[in-house]
């Protein structure tokens, strides 16, 4: 049987989100984005520079595979987050978005307050919505309730690479998840992805980790592969933990006479 | 000279240079179309009806596009 995540309707098999920030060049990201496997990558929404008009990146997006996720990125408020997911919808015509308020430029951590106001009003106004959260399993139940597609709780603070430092809090969402879960930020290696996936989380969402990286299109790759053997240990059902040794040989007594 | 607020700078046209429409206006700055989406004086504006929005004088526009992001 296949594995598909569904997502307000949509369906993909590869369980791996791409940020598409800090590449090099729209070249790399692009084959970093094949490597990945990805079916879904964000982009965020910036002024035009009109003394230095550039590429359009989205040339570089095969969008027949992946979806756009627009970010509201650089929101400190409701009003600014669901100003930016309007934009975007009338952008790129996608009413998906993920929903991002980040007041404090320093750590980067999501407002909970400002994301439930923002994700009902975006809501009433047929948005499909993927918050970024603290790993707050208060806020993430509130926030399914309302009808959000998601809930992306933070590994560790965005662009950190830390890894899982939250785990024990996201271990608590997935369990009371009605929808899915998508660990957002700080996975810093494929080892934190595959971790992640481990735990039951239905997907991750990787950026830094993979654009800063010396060869980007290896590194997604690498990830590639450790959602997906986190996602198969996960679904193969984990051997229980235990404090002392249970040999895995037999323990023959011809030795010794005891 | 007739003034526009345009991603927060103002900028001068001569008044009988003043683009028609918000079409004009990204055709005048050699902005591609096909990738941006505006707001004028707080309103997004399709792209479907650049062609028919009018720019005036004291307006404020936001010209804005996607870029590379997590």
């Amino acid at each position: 049987m296949k594995d598909i995540l569904t997502i307000a309707g949509r369906s993909f098999t590869s369980r791996l989100f791409i940020g598409t920030g800090k590449y090099a060049s729209n070249r790399i990201m692009a084959e970093s984005i094949r490597a990945s496997g990805s079916e879904m990558v964000t982009v965020a929404l910036r002024r035009v520079d009109i003394e230095n008009e550039n590429d359009d990146m989205l040339c570089s997006i095969d969008r027949q595979t992946c979806l756009l996720l627009p970010n509201t990125s650089g929101a400190r408020d409701a009003a600014e987050a669901i100003r930016l997911a309007r934009l975007a919808r009338a952008a790129s015509g996608i009413h998906w978005v993920k929903l991002e308020v980040t007041p404090d430029p320093y750590y980067l951590l999501p407002d909970g307050t400002e994301t439930l106001k923002a994700a009902e009003q975006l809501i009433a106004d047929g948005f499909v919505v993927l918050p970024y959260i603290n790993a707050d399993p208060i806020l993430a139940k509130k926030l399914q309730d309302i009808g959000t597609a998601t809930v992306m709780p933070l590994a560790s603070p965005i662009g950190s690479n830390q890894g899982l430092k939250t785990r024990a809090a996201i271990e608590i969402i997935i369990e009371q998840a009605v929808v899915p879960v998508v660990v957002d930020a700080g996975l810093g290696s494929p080892s934190h992805a595959a971790e992640a996936m481990e735990m039951g989380a239905d997907a991750v969402l990787v950026n830094t980790a993979i654009a800063t990286a010396q060869d980007p299109v290896t590194m997604a790759r690498a990830f590639k592969l450790a959602v997906e053997a986190g996602r198969m240990a996960f679904n193969a059902g984990q051997a229980a933990r235990q404090k002392t040794a249970s040999a895995s040989s037999p323990l023959t007594g011809f030795l010794r006479n005891e | 000279m007739a003034t526009l607020r345009i991603n927060g700078t103002d900028r001068e046209f001569p008044e009988e240079a003043l683009p028609a429409t918000l079409l004009d206006l990204l055709n005048t700055l050699q902005i591609d179309q096909a990738t941006v989406v505006a707001e004028i004086n707080g309103a997004i504006i399709e792209r479907k009806y650049f062609a028919q929005t009018p720019i005036q004088e004291g307006q404020s526009l936001e010209l804005v596009r996607f870029v590379g992001g997590g």
